[in-house]
């Protein structure tokens, strides 16, 4: 507890957003308590649902003058543990914060509500044929929190992370101050660009909910190319993977450039670990693409095979692979149910998954993955590694994600040590971390520049004077 | 007689494959085109994470498992918000999506075994099955009033089928023979059998509540004792009056002897040479066998509810019950061969004049009417606002009516409509059958 008087302070959350809308109650709070990952489960002191911007700023103001923390939710759907309260305080649930504010279909932006999920979002855009980087989250998690929080999508290969197609932004403050970034800032009626003002955005985006509440956020959308084609691949070792991901990059030509563990392509993956069969091939790689006409896809398959041909001439096992139906459209139709309820994840691992997630230089995706490899069998976890290159050829996301059995301690702490261990050899190959939980963010501190913490913290200080925004979460 | 009724305990495991993914929020289709509207009634009225679909339910079950949560009135009053739709279920794909209503239902179970469920206003339900064998609190002589116009006129007398046999026991179930509004319902239904000249029978006053709402509670002792009685009584009717099929026009009593009595170790047994079939699949037969003559017409431009308990209920779910396939327990796939959502509406578009037009939310991803699972009862207001919401839906296609198949979803969806004085006509698919239906002649 963070307040003397828990009743003055409930009563006042509720006079700011109605009294349906304010709770303490053990059980409400006990919901918000937990998610997927190996994180500890915390209550929050009340949760609160917010529907305007206006009683975003009276629960921020409030939160200021008493110094409780306040943690912004919208699904919980990451698997950071990034909404589960380091320090109780109000848990602000921003899901009935909803609305799609706008499409326009000429400048191809919208502007969205932070409770606005994927799934609401693609079927809204669906009918103006347009798209965004979904990601192969839940569909009903919130396109707000992904794109803020760096997370990616299905186009990261063509247009980069769903955090480089923000365009503006609206932000209550941790003081209650309603801020706006971007060109909504010296327009109200324009949200398409957060070029060329100084790019303030930054001040909001891979903070971990630590500096203001984004309140309305506008993002870049595509229209839909109507030809798919998917180039499949197999190999059998990271190596060669790699080599063929950094050739195909080159041509900038693939929505989605991924590929998967022989133990990711699992359903489920295995957990514990068991080994690969050796007639398998380890590493499998879909490249998607969309193109405006059957000539267009013709002249990315031209070069899809050129680079095929020159990976084999190289003496690499690149094959041209068929990928399973199935796993073709859990691919390509995002969001998706299968892919976004963690079906492949976690039905063998009593429902916990968590992940060293991290945006790593291609070039060192190969020894990273030998690493991480040997770090999981040693843990007897399955190294279910995906590798994923973002807009151009020199970086990506490199990740595991990893099932264990939440309902067992031991295998929970099991799990954790591993994926912490993980974490330490991407940062010392060059890597970062991204949705960190908190024992990532300790690890990242301790390697950085003297400099960086010390803006990191000068800029948090003069967002958030009182450290109330999701505190604990940048390890500072 | 033995049940298979699950405990919390024993459905932990599967509690614990709730990963907390949040899939189940919302009724989501790749299509394309793409949909995604609200799918938990309780999510779309209170918000808060507990009250959102399958996850929220469930992390209550998790944390009365754990010691982490103890019964008390708000929790009880939280558990009860939910209408046990299963609308979540059919978003959720993970291994506990078999099991997700009955999770709901253990947990209320394990409220009222500690003494701290039903509701107050729930528990008149229990006293009533005790008193009255209805959950209405009417006396056992109005159970027939609804008969009154058959007993003069031209209209055939109905059979007392215990003292005179029939093939046929029409098993009117309480809510059409107590529920005034809902009284056209097996009206309408006893007309189609007498215009179509089959030989059926009532229990009259003698019918029993089946219990569906007493398992939704969670009342597991009123729930066998309904039930318990009314397989004894098919199986001495079966035996003495030569029924073998059991017809009824309420989804929800179908719902119940079709799937919660088969948790019964005896049900194989009791219900041997009999079958219980909704009557709109049983005229959906008729039809398809030429045996249901429409005439005239009937210019309707109509919308279709698929009630819960008549619809998704009703799905079977395919599980590696032993591993050999992938792993014990492992939810594989579906199979929706039970579920009523292609007679009902293949009986709508061969009524003459009559054009179906279909809600977003449809079939396995029906908007509830938000009164099932004793929320009715327990939360009236709630009942009707969200009535209303499913409502404002039909009028979104255009249509001058709604159907359906349920004689609960038919009243609370009325309800609705007046609430919010809605044009929207609320008729059952027998009403409409029936008024196209010429009499035997």
């Amino acid at each position: 507890m963070h307040v003397v008087n828990k009743d003055a302070i409930l009563s006042e959350l509720a006079s700011i957003v109605g009294k349906e809308n304010a709770s303490a109650s053990k059980h409400i709070r006990y919901a918000y308590s937990y998610d997927m990952s190996f994180v500890t489960p915390k209550m929050p002191d009340y949760v609160v649902m917010a529907t305007t911007v206006e009683q975003i700023q009276g629960v921020m103001r409030l939160a200021n003058r008493e110094k409780i923390p306040v943690v912004p939710y919208t699904a919980g759907t990451n698997i950071g543990g990034l909404t589960i309260p380091e320090r109780g305080g109000i848990l602000l649930d921003l899901k009935r914060m909803n609305k799609i504010l706008t499409i326009d279909t000429e400048s191809h932006y919208a502007v969205i509500e932070p409770g606005v999920s994927h799934a609401q979002l693609a079927s809204a855009l669906y009918t103006h044929k347009l798209r965004f980087g979904w990601p192969v989250g839940p569909p009903s998690a919130s396109v707000s929190s992904c794109a803020i929080s760096h997370g990616i999508g299905g186009l990261n290969a063509r247009y980069g992370l769903n955090s480089q197609e923000i365009t503006s932004m609206e932000v209550v403050l941790p003081t209650g101050d309603l801020v706006r970034v971007g060109s909504c800032a010296i327009n109200p009626e324009a949200w398409h660009s957060v070029l060329p003002m100084p790019q303030m955005d930054g001040l909001f985006k891979g903070w971990l909910g630590s500096t203001g509440v984004v309140t309305k956020l506008g993002i870049t959308v595509h229209p839909i190319p109507p030809v798919l084609k998917v180039f499949t691949v197999s190999c059998q070792n990271v190596d060669d993977m790699v080599s063929y991901m950094m050739n195909l990059s080159l041509y900038e030509m693939c929505d989605d450039l991924t590929a998967v563990s022989w133990w990711l392509a699992q359903v489920p993956i295995p957990y514990p670990y068991k080994p690969k069969p050796d007639t398998a091939p380890e590493w499998f790689s879909f490249a998607n693409t969309n193109s405006f006409t059957e000539k267009e896809k013709e002249a990315r398959e031209e070069i899809w095979r050129m680079v095929v041909d020159e990976e084999q001439k190289k003496g690499t096992s690149i094959q041209v692979t068929q990928y399973p139906e199935e796993a073709l459209r859990a691919r390509t139709q995002l969001p998706s149910q299968i892919v976004g309820s963690t079906k492949n994840y976690c039905k063998q691992g009593g429902a916990g998954i968590s992940w060293p997630g991290t945006f790593t230089p291609a070039n060192k995706w190969a020894p990273v993955y030998k690493d991480w490899k040997k770090i999981l069998i040693d843990h007897n976890l399955s190294p279910s590694i995906r590798m994923s290159m973002y807009r151009g050829v020199h970086y990506g996301m490199l990740r595991a994600m990893i099932p264990f059995n939440k309902k067992n301690p031991k295998e929970t702490e099991n799990a954790r040590q591993a994926i912490v261990e993980c974490l330490k050899v991407d940062l010392d190959h060059g890597g970062m971390p991204y949705k960190p939980p908190v024992d990532f963010a300790v690890e990242i501190n301790k390697r950085a520049h003297p400099g960086y913490l010390m803006l990191l913290k000068k800029i948090k200080a003069l967002l958030d004077p009182n450290d109330i925004m999701n505190p604990g979460k940048l390890g500072i | 007689m033995k049940w298979n009724l699950p405990s919390l305990e024993e459905l932990e495991d599967a509690i614990w494959r709730c990963t907390a993914c949040g899939t189940c929020k919302v009724a989501y289709d790749y299509g394309p085109p793409a949909r995604c509207r609200e799918i938990c009634p309780s999510g779309t009225q209170f918000g808060f994470e507990g009250f959102m679909a399958s996850k929220g339910k469930i992390a209550f079950a998790r944390g009365i498992l754990n010691g982490d949560l103890e019964w008390d009135d708000e929790l009880v009053e939280a558990v009860y918000k939910c209408t046990i739709c299963a609308g979540c279920q059919s978003q959720c794909q993970l291994d506990h999506k078999p099991v997700i209503p009955e999770i709901f239902e253990a947990l209320r179970r394990k409220a009222v075994e500690a003494g701290a469920g039903p509701l107050p206003a729930q528990k008149v339900i229990a006293q009533s099955l005790r008193s009255y064998d209805n959950p209405y609190q009417g006396p056992r002589r109005v159970r027939t009033d609804w008969t009154r116009q058959f007993k003069k006129g031209k209209q055939k007398p109905i059979k007392d089928i215990n003292k005179e046999p029939a093939p046929i026991l029409y098993f009117v179930g309480c809510t059409g023979a107590y529920n005034l509004p809902a009284r056209v319902i097996p009206q309408a239904t006893a007309s189609i059998f007498n215009k179509l000249g089959l030989d059926f029978g009532i229990l009259g006053e003698n019918e029993l509540c089946c219990g569906s709402t007493a398992m939704r509670l969670g009342d597991a002792e009123a729930f066998k004792r309904m039930a318990e009685a009314n397989l004894e009584t098919f199986k001495r009717l079966h035996e003495k009056q030569g029924v073998e099929t059991i017809v009824t026009a309420c989804a929800g009593c179908y719902r119940a002897i079709l799937k919660d009595y088969s948790l019964a170790e005896d049900y194989q047994s009791m219900m041997k040479g009999l079958k219980v079939i909704h009557v709109s699949q049983f005229l959906f037969d008729l039809h398809q066998a030429g045996k249901l003559p429409f005439a005239g017409s009937l210019p309707k431009k109509v919308t279709y509810h698929d009630p819960c308990h008549a619809g998704r209920h009703l799905s079977k779910f395919l599980i590696d019950q032993d591993g050999s396939q992938f792993w014990a327990g492992a939810y594989i796939g579906l199979n929706e061969e039970d579920c009523l959502y292609d007679a009902p509406r293949a009986l709508l578009q061969a009524i003459p004049g009559t054009e179906l037009v279909e809600m977003e939310r449809i079939r396995a991803n029906s908007y509830c009417c938000g009164g099932g699972g004793g929320v009715m009862t327990g939360f009236p207001d709630w009942a009707q606002r969200n009535a209303a919401l499913r409502i404002r839906e039909g009028e979104e296609t255009g249509a001058e009516a709604m159907v359906s198949i349920c004689p609960f979803c038919h009243y609370n969806l009325n309800q609705g409509a007046q609430g919010i004085g809605s044009a929207l006509k609320l008729f059952d698919l027998t009403e409409l059958i029936d008024q196209v239906l010429p009499e035997k002649g």
